[in-house]
């Protein structure tokens, strides 16, 4: 609220799109992947300053134990089909991918 | 490479290949892989070689030069189209590190291209039948073998060394992975039966062969060979992950799975299947590591900071994948 916009998801969209349009095609070809690269880091890093963090607290909070206690319970097979809360782990499971990916590769969503 | 260091190997040249008169006549760096450096030589005679040596930050998990060359010839030996290995220099002070020679390669093997090509490789269908053929040869070669005595004692359930190996990776890890522990648990549950292990490639993949119009012309990045289950190359090759895109194309985004198994031979598509799986899980682990080599400032580099970026997608996978396999 107090700070000064444009906000960093404008800013990394709006430079993005100067490196794509009018940087891209006056570099040498040799150089095309490197920028590319620093488009796709721009266009993640603009994802991940626009997304709501609220998700991250809520799957924690409905985690059964921290992150390392979950990963740990999965592996000796607390969660298998057929478990009392194995359909539970599925959708919170579904939903920590999802939110993750809408910021590091929104294309496996769905859209793929 | 400095005049000093192109002296003291155009001298282990001459010794190696018992030829007192030969000459480096040029020497260009080519875009290897992360973990090695590879130079093209171009030698008296017209021969045309590749050296290959290590980059000073090496994964732990790849071999060295000599297990791979070892390796390259075991290949070359059953039959597999790979550049034919020449000599191998164990001796650190010709060149800083150890490194061995093989005859230069023509063709094309960025995973990109490749996919969007109708006609590389001789065209879709037979290129495919080809890499079915390829890994067939691999396969032949079984454990025991004294030559490749540092690959260790074979397995006797590879899917289970499988996923034992893959929960050590991630217990080395600096964070916790529940959707990866999430297929583990899930491969572990609909383990096949234990299979004799074979010579598994390991990296067999688009990416990591070469090809031009006519075929495969090499089959590249020994470093993660072992002893596992044949069908684990076949999951690799067919993964989701590694199809650049061309997601149609079951084997490796170049051709139909139907093809590729018919070059093959035997195979059984269930724990080709399960491999998938497995694959993707792999990758997944794989890139952490490599981000973490950017996160850690062991190797400050946007392509693998960007690798990490791919996990949530595989993930994402992993469970669609899981989930389809729990219901039917």
């Amino acid at each position: 609220m107090l700070r000064e916009p444009p906000d960093a998801a404008d800013l990394l969209a709006t430079a993005r799109d100067v490196l794509l349009n009018e940087l891209l095609p006056a570099l040498p070809a040799e150089k095309a992947l490197a920028a590319r690269m620093v488009a796709n880091a721009m266009a993640i890093a603009a994802r991940a300053a626009a997304q709501d963090d609220a998700w991250e607290a809520a799957a924690l909070a409905r985690m059964p134990g921290d992150p390392r206690e979950f990963a740990a319970a999965i592996r000796e097979g607390r969660f298998d089909p057929g478990a009392a809360h194995h359909a539970e782990a599925a959708v919170l499971l579904d939903e920590i991918t999802r939110a993750r990916c809408a910021v590091s590769a929104p294309r496996a969503l769905g859209k793929g | 490479m400095d005049d000093a260091r192109r002296a003291r190997l155009t001298e282990w040249l001459r010794a190696a290949a018992g030829d007192a008169s030969l000459t480096i006549t040029a020497t260009s760096l080519l875009s290897g892989g992360a973990i090695q450096q590879n130079w093209a030589l171009d030698v008296s005679g017209g021969r045309a070689w590749v050296l290959r040596t290590d980059n000073a930050a090496t994964l732990a998990v790849s071999h060295g030069r000599a297990q791979e060359y070892a390796l390259l010839r075991a290949a070359f030996a059953a039959g597999v189209t790979v550049p034919e290995p020449l000599f191998l220099c164990e001796d650190a002070a010709v060149l800083g590190a150890p490194f061995f020679v093989m005859r230069r390669v023509a063709g094309t093997a960025a995973g990109h291209r490749v996919v969007r090509s109708d006609t590389l490789g001789g065209g879709r269908e037979a290129c495919v039948r080809a890499l079915g053929r390829e890994l067939a040869r691999i396969h032949s070669i079984t454990p025991p073998r004294d030559d490749l005595a540092f690959l260790g004692a074979a397995p006797a359930d590879p899917c289970a060394a499988f996923i034992a190996d893959q929960r050590s990776a991630l217990d080395r890890q600096r964070l916790p992975r529940p959707v990866l522990e999430w297929g583990l648990r899930h491969l572990e549950r609909t383990a096949p039966a234990a299979v004799p292990p074979v010579l598994v490639h390991n990296d067999f993949r688009t990416g990591n062969i070469m090809l031009d119009e006519n075929g495969v012309t090499a089959v590249l990045d020994w470093e993660f060979a072992l002893w596992s289950d044949p069908h684990a190359d076949l999951g690799w090759l067919c993964a989701k992950c590694w199809r650049f895109g061309s997601d149609a194309q079951e084997a490796g985004g170049i051709g139909s799975r139907a093809a590729l198994y018919e070059g093959y031979g035997s195979v059984d598509d269930a724990r080709v299947r399960w491999w998938e799986v497995a694959a993707h899980i792999r990758w997944a682990s794989i890139a952490v590591d490599q981000a973490e080599r950017h996160i850690s400032g062991v190797e400050r580099n946007l392509e693998l900071a960007l690798t990490g970026h791919m996990v949530p997608g595989l993930e994402w996978e992993i469970l669609r994948m899981v989930e389809a396999r729990d219901a039917a």
